[in-house]
């Protein structure tokens, strides 16, 4: 049965919807929605979401996808390293040691991106449309606007803390949410950093053993037929 | 058109990534409504609508686990029936040729036969070899004659009964 071993490479679906609609919702959040508005927080919770079921399906999905089949291994990594300089192309059902490390990296500062959003938004708005960014939420603080519309423009864990505070007091707020805001930056500029390398490996890893790899991760891509 | 086989599978492949679909669209919406529920815990601490929450919290989350566990298991059966349908396909071929050899089939006839075999008629095998048709004609009658079959079925047939 030789065909298990040269047989391409396919992602499941679960991968698959997974990873293309992580790209999506950090595409959104990275540029087109406004810091800190609710289709930020949202689009936030979507992400939240799709990375559980996949780190989910990481323990009881398929072979391939599970992370017994990719463990995070510098030594494995290292020995790829190798592989690569002599020319060798192993071919796996899985993530090379390179792109594991990667995956890893990648789902770790999405969890602490994830984690400090949240810590800051508090629960998703029930409506995003009217929870507004960090310029007009400021402006929203600055101005007169009775306590109750503040109410509902500000998500309600902000709102809790607020209840002591005079809506013009926002600088103690924005200081205990400081760090957080701190972290999520940070974590978000490191993931620019590792998208630009994961992009750069997939570049790589296509010129060296072809277009399977990008094709086990679009859809229909690898058919047999 | 007669369904192959190909398309049954990419049937298949749909029914999966529909199931699949559900369940990516399920855990987003589970995530949403466990951090709702608990935004209105800490806003309201115990209440009725907070248990109703909890009891379709959980609802959610199960119906994750258990889709997610139906996808493999259709990922699973997928996988299984592929890969016993390549030792069929090997095995079939296999004996094929073996009973192309035990009849003294020439390389020529032995190609046109799987062509026949295949369900070609005489003119698309012409066609296929770049080969007169009477050429194929008298090399399928050879065929025909090595194996004791009179006609296209009746070849057929033996293979097919030697699969049943
Ligand atoms: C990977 C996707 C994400 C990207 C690219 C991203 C990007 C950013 C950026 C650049 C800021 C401005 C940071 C600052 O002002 O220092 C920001 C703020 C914020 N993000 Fe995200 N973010 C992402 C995911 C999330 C998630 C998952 C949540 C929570 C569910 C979230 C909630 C927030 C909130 C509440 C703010 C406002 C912080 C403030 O009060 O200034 N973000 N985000
Ligand atoms: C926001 C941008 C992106 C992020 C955060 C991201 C993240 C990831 C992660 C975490 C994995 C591991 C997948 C898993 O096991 O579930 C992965 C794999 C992969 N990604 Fe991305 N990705 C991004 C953009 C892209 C783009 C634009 C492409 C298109 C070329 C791409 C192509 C791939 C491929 C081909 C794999 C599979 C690699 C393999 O077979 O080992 N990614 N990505």
């Amino acid at each position: 049965m030789t065909n298990a071993i040269t047989k391409p490479r396919r992602w499941d679906p679960i991968v698959k919807l997974t990873h293309w609609g992580v790209v999506t919702a950090v595409i959104a959040n990275a540029i087109f929605t406004e810091e800190g508005s609710g289709w930020h927080i949202w689009a936030g919770y979507g992400l939240a979401g799709l990375l559980a079921l996949r780190l989910l399906w990481g323990l009881i999905g398929p072979a391939e996808a599970r992370f017994t089949a990719f463990p995070p291994s510098p030594g494995r990594a290292a020995a790829h390293v190798g592989e690569i300089r002599r020319g060798d192309l192993v071919h796996r059902r899985s993530h090379n040691p390179l792109g594991a490390l990667m995956a890893y990296a990648i789902w770790a500062t999405l969890l602490v991106i994830v984690a400090s959003g949240i810590a800051m938004s508090g629960p998703p708005p029930a409506d995003p449309a009217a929870v507004k960014g960090e310029q007009s939420e400021e402006q929203a603080a600055k101005s007169d606007l009775p306590s109750f519309v503040l109410q509902t423009l500000i998500p309600p864990a902000r709102a809790d803390e607020d209840e002591g505070e005079e809506a013009g007091e926002r600088a103690g707020e924005n200081e205990s949410d400081e760090w957080l805001e701190e972290v999520h930056e940070i974590a978000v500029n490191l993931l620019y950093v590792l998208i630009a390398l994961h992009l750069a490996g997939v570049v790589f890893e296509t010129r060296r053993s072809g277009r399977e790899v990008v094709g086990s991760m679009i859809p229909g891509g690898n058919r047999r037929t | 058109m007669t369904k192959t086989l190909g398309q049954s599978t990419q049937y298949r492949d749909r029914q999966t990534l529909l199931v699949a679909a559900v369940v990516a669209v399920q855990a987003v919406a589970a995530v949403f409504f466990v951090a709702d529920a608990l935004g209105d815990f800490a806003a309201d601490g115990m209440t009725a609508h907070i248990a109703i929450e909890a009891v379709i919290a959980f609802a959610l989350l199960a119906g994750v686990f258990i889709g997610a566990a139906h996808v493999r298991r259709l990922l699973a059966e997928a996988r299984r029936r592929e890969e016993a349908l390549a030792v069929a396909k090997g095995a079939l071929a296999d004996h094929i040729t073996a009973r192309f050899a035990d009849w003294g089939l020439t390389a020529a006839e032995s190609d046109v036969a799987l062509f026949a075999l295949k369900g070609c008629d005489a003119a698309e095998i012409a066609a296929l070899r770049g080969a007169a048709q009477g050429t194929v004609r008298a090399q399928l009658s050879q065929v025909y004659t090595k194996a004791g079959v009179t006609s296209q079925a009746g070849l057929v047939s033996l293979f097919l009964d030697d699969l049943l």
